[in-house]
């Protein structure tokens, strides 16, 4: 459970049921049902079971089971789903598939979907320089909110020196920008 | 059966034929089992589509209701579109659409409103919000 005043900025993966009050940036991935809440603004990839919006969702949404949007929900992206239930009231704007194969596949989507980024170099410099596999998908959200210097400090010393000799080479933000998922998955999760 | 229907109502109201579109959904067109429209149709009225067969291109300025079990292939306009059989094809509701336990949407949709029941099926883009006007002869 999030709350009203909870953030979440990164990747969150849950083993179980979540429900979001507040605000939550990136990428979702939860095993049991998803519950996004009235005053609840989403700006990421949702993917669960039962997905149930009551609030503000912008991002692509796999539902293995059921995606509801209820009266208060709005929702924008692109939605693979096995049964989906739209209320009256509900705003909704994106893609639907639907049916026994659309829902079960892989959410291939999800991590291109939210990807609000200004800018791609994050993208390219990350994956180019450097292998570093459990970071590649964190720049998609992370790239834009906080300025690099703090998030070394906080970071972990050794992945840093590494990163930043690459980032050197190329751009100094998309350095940054990989590592700031991480702390706040700490402290949230 | 359902053509009798048809008959009775749309009979009177073909007296005053231009005025259609003024009287919005008095007007109904139905077409039962054994009925079958294909091509292009621009009605001021409402239009049902029980058991017949139709394919083609409806424009209404009623709306459109497609009953269990019923197969359209069409690109379909009305102001409310509710649809309880299988619709192939493009759709605009002015207003809003309604898709039934049973409906199957195969098809880009744009709505001002829209509801989906649980059980229905979609496949398609959806666009929602308010409606942009297009001249409903073109």
């Amino acid at each position: 459970m999030l709350g009203p005043r909870d953030r979440v900025i990164g990747q969150i993966y849950i083993e179980g049921d979540l429900r979001v009050g507040g605000v939550v940036e990136g990428e979702v991935e939860v095993t049991g049902d998803v519950e996004i809440d009235d005053m609840a603004k989403v700006k990421a990839s949702l993917a669960g079971r039962d997905v149930t919006i009551r609030g503000h969702v912008n991002g692509a949404v796999v539902a293995r089971k059921r995606l509801v949007v209820a009266k208060s929900g709005s929702l924008y992206g692109d939605v693979r789903v096995a049964r989906l239930a739209i209320q009256d009231g509900a705003t909704f704007s994106g893609k639907v598939s639907m049916g026994a194969g659309a829902a079960t596949a892989p959410p291939v989507k999800a991590v291109e979907a939210p990807t609000p980024v200004p800018e791609p170099e994050p993208k390219a410099a990350t994956e180019v320089e450097k292998p570093a596999a459990p970071i590649v998908a964190v720049p998609i959200v992370a790239a834009p909110k906080i300025t690099p210097p703090a998030i070394i400090k906080t970071a972990a010393p050794a992945p840093v020196a590494e990163l930043r000799v690459a980032g050197k080479d190329g751009k100094g933000k998309p350095v940054a920008a990989p590592i700031k998922g991480k702390p706040n998955k700490k402290k949230r999760r | 059966m359902e053509t009798q229907e048809a008959i009775a109502e749309s009979t009177p109201m073909e007296t005053d034929g231009q005025s259609d579109s003024k009287r919005g959904g008095q007007n109904r067109l139905v077409l039962g089992p054994n009925d079958s429209l294909e091509g292009k149709l621009t009605y001021g009225g409402s239009m049902t589509v029980d058991g017949g067969h139709a394919e083609g291109e409806f424009r209404v300025g009623g709306n459109i209701d497609i009953g269990n079990g019923t197969v359209v292939k069409a690109l379909l306009e009305a102001s409310n579109v509710t649809i309880k059989g299988e619709v192939e094809g493009k759709l605009t509701a002015r207003d809003k659409l309604t898709l039934g336990k049973q409906a199957k949407l195969n098809g880009d949709v744009q709505v001002r409103r829209l509801q989906i029941e649980d059980g229905a099926s979609l496949n398609g883009y959806v666009r929602m919000g308010e409606f942009e006007q297009q001249a409903p002869g073109s």
